[in-house]
């Protein structure tokens, strides 16, 4: 899953995005608002962690072009600005959660993972697929209740297809949702990891749309 | 001291002063009284003596039988002597001895251990004294019984005027009470000014200077809560950057990651330390009305000394640092918040320069004072936000260089504290920033002054 981080602060900003790596997350992260709002057009993220003193576009202004244009992402605000009046207006401006400086990493990858889980329309933390439950917190992938070992790219991708379970994903926007920016792709990667969760699965799992891209159908279906 | 009461002080001296004059009228009143009465008694003593030759002549004997005899008889007296030696004849309450020694005119004479106002006269042929007196002491009980009337009424009338005034001492200062209750009612974090116009006039001074009062404190804590705000602010950054390397380096898997995530940590703290530093600078100076320790420094040297602890962050960055000292001057102030002052400027400027860039330092003197100018080929602050460049918490440039904001500030506080005058500029060519400080005179010793022109 790819995050957006905007924070103006270089110590504050590599932090968090270090943090958020750990946690699983493909963390990108931009230092101003005009940057963010540039990065926001051009690319799949599943959720942004945005400040609120930003330079150049401030992270309201940010907030508000990214709804006033139909964008349903989540965003969890992150700021030091912690008057009641603030939290009012952020969560009004369209914010989804907000997290007042100091923060605890481990709560803020949570909270991420609660906003993109919501996004999914799903209320339960883990993903059920038939036989199969994804635990995105916890980073585990059980099959009929055993364990199955997967790479960090490989969950990532089932976790996408998962969360988009029914509809096509092509090639393309699977790697932009699973390669922040500066991660070195080989041209045949996907390729490579659809086969192996393929093999560590089940191969009915995941169907090839031809010249199109991959799909998990519904559960049931 | 004890408080004292201004009602009980307004009712005490009315009711005194009342007293007073009323006793002294009452007195004046007594005595013109008595004066006039003793006149009015003599004049009927004396007509009671001309009545009494009347009654005379051939029949002076018979005298006593026609007499009336009345129980006023002991207040009036007279005796009729037949030339010097022989009483014809007495009233009742007369005693046997002659009343006065006198045999013409007024007199008060002891008679019997009792007191007589004396007339006496002789009838036209000389042959006949006669004397009328009247007891003195019945005298005494009219202008007693006079006196009496004049005082009852303060008897009566001083409590009643007490509590009559009492009363009104107590309507009038009722807004006393109104306004104890509207300052009463004041709290500290939100101080209203106190109307004027329902005030008596005699307190309006008062509330005037309450409110100007007011007004200063609600500033003064309205600049503290911004400042309070700003600085829990600017705290809370460096410190979700500590939590966040250290979180990171807890949970990180590989050397590399770890390393890193404590030296960001390492600089986070760095960077709290360096705020925390600048707050209590900023709040010691801000404690402080006039400057502790003023003493004659030399800004030459002070300059050159701050400036050479700087050099080795000028070096890192690969900025050149140069300094035109010119002459000694001398300046009155705190030689450690000088050097507080300089080294502000000269770091904010090294800060915000990019590497290979320059700073100058230029200290020069002349007869309005000492005047130390830094110019550095950094960004510079555009000229729409220079005024602003000295408000604390405010970071004009974008560089993303770190900085709170307080740097300018505390210059700002410091040149307040001298009386200095500084002023945002900026360079040519190269459009940075030039900073100029400008402190009053302080008698250059002149042989120094001629080397410097």
């Amino acid at each position: 899953m790819r995050i957006l981080i905007v924070e103006d602060d270089p110590l504050l900003g590599e932090g968090i995005q270090m943090g958020l790596r750990q946690a699983g997350w493909q963390a990108d992260w931009v230092a101003d608002g005009l940057a963010a709002r540039h990065a926001l057009a051009s690319e799949p993220f599943a959720a942004l962690v945005l400040d609120l003193g930003l330079p150049r576009l401030s992270g309201l202004e940010v907030l508000k072009g990214l709804r006033g244009g139909g964008n349903a992402l989540p965003v969890l605000i992150l700021t030091a600005r912690d008057s009641p009046e603030d939290v009012v207006a952020g969560l009004d401006a369209g914010a989804d959660d907000y997290v007042i400086k100091p923060f605890n990493l481990d709560e803020l990858a949570a909270r991420l993972r609660a906003l993109v889980r919501r996004t999914g329309g799903r209320a339960a933390a883990e993903i059920v697929h038939g036989k199969l439950r994804l635990d995105p917190a916890g980073r585990q992938v059980k099959l009929a209740g055993q364990a199955v070992e997967l790479s960090a790219r490989e969950f990532d991708l089932l976790h996408e297809l998962l969360n988009h379970a029914g509809r096509v994903l092509t090639k393309a926007q699977i790697e932009e949702r699973l390669y922040a920016w500066g991660d070195e792709l080989e041209s045949n990667a996907i390729e490579v990891h659809i086969h192996h969760l393929r093999r560590k699965l089940y191969p009915e799992l995941i169907r090839t749309v031809r010249g199109v891209g991959y799909l998990i159908p519904e559960d049931g279906k | 001291m004890k408080g004292y009461s201004l009602r009980w002080r307004i009712l005490l001296g009315v009711l005194v002063a009342v007293t007073l004059t009323w006793l002294a009228v009452a007195l004046f009143a007594y005595r013109e009284a008595r004066h006039e009465s003793e006149e009015l008694l003599d004049a009927h003593l004396a007509q009671s003596a001309t009545l009494l030759f009347a009654f005379l002549g051939d029949e002076a004997h018979e005298l006593d039988e026609h007499l009336p005899r009345h129980h006023y008889d002991k207040k009036v007296a007279f005796q009729i002597w037949e030339g010097q030696n022989r009483l014809l004849t007495r009233s009742a309450g007369s005693p046997e001895t002659r009343l006065s020694a006198e045999s013409e005119g007024f007199s008060n004479v002891k008679v019997e251990g009792k007191n007589w106002r004396v007339f006496s006269t002789w009838d036209p042929a000389h042959r006949y004294l006669v004397q009328v007196a009247d007891a003195a002491h019945s005298r005494d009980e009219v202008s007693g019984e006079f006196a009496w009337h004049l005082l009852m009424p303060l008897a009566f009338g001083l409590p009643a005027l007490g509590f009559a005034l009492g009363w009104f001492v107590v309507v009038a200062f009722r807004p006393l009470a109104r306004l104890a209750d509207s300052i009463a009612a004041q709290t500290p974090g939100r101080l209203q000014p106190i109307a004027l116009s329902a005030a008596p006039r005699e307190i309006v001074p008062i509330l005037q200077r309450l409110n100007r009062l007011f007004e200063q404190v609600s500033r003064t804590q309205e600049n503290e809560r911004r400042f309070t705000a700003d600085a829990a602010h600017e705290l809370r950054t460096p410190l979700a950057v500590m939590q966040t390397h250290a979180e990171v380096a807890n949970a990180a898997s590989d050397e590399d990651t770890r390393r890193r995530a404590l030296a960001n940590l390492v600089a986070g703290s760095r960077r709290a330390a360096r705020l925390l530093d600048q707050l209590l600078t900023l709040a010691r100076l801000d404690a402080q009305y006039e400057l502790p320790g003023k003493e004659f420094c030399d800004l030459r040297a002070l300059v050159v000394d701050t400036v050479a602890q700087l050099v080795p962050a000028a070096i890192e960055k690969g900025i050149e640092l140069e300094v035109d000292e010119g002459a000694a001057v001398t300046v009155r102030g705190a030689p450690l918040l000088l050097q507080v002052l300089v080294r502000n400027l000269v770091d904010n400027a090294i800060r915000y320069t990019p590497s290979g860039g320059d700073v100058r330092i230029r200290l020069r003197a002349d007869n309005e004072g000492a005047c130390l100018q830094i110019s550095d080929s950094g960004p510079g602050i555009p000229e729409a936000a220079r005024a602003e460049a000295m408000e604390r918490f405010r970071r004009i440039d974008e560089s993303g260089e770190e900085g709170h904001g307080l740097g300018l500030s505390i210059v700002a506080r410091i040149a307040e504290l001298h009386g200095a005058q500084v002023k945002l500029d900026s360079t040519t060519p190269t459009s940075g920033l030039s900073v100029s400080l400008t402190l009053p005179a302080m008698h250059p010793r002149p042989a120094e002054q001629q080397g410097a022109n």
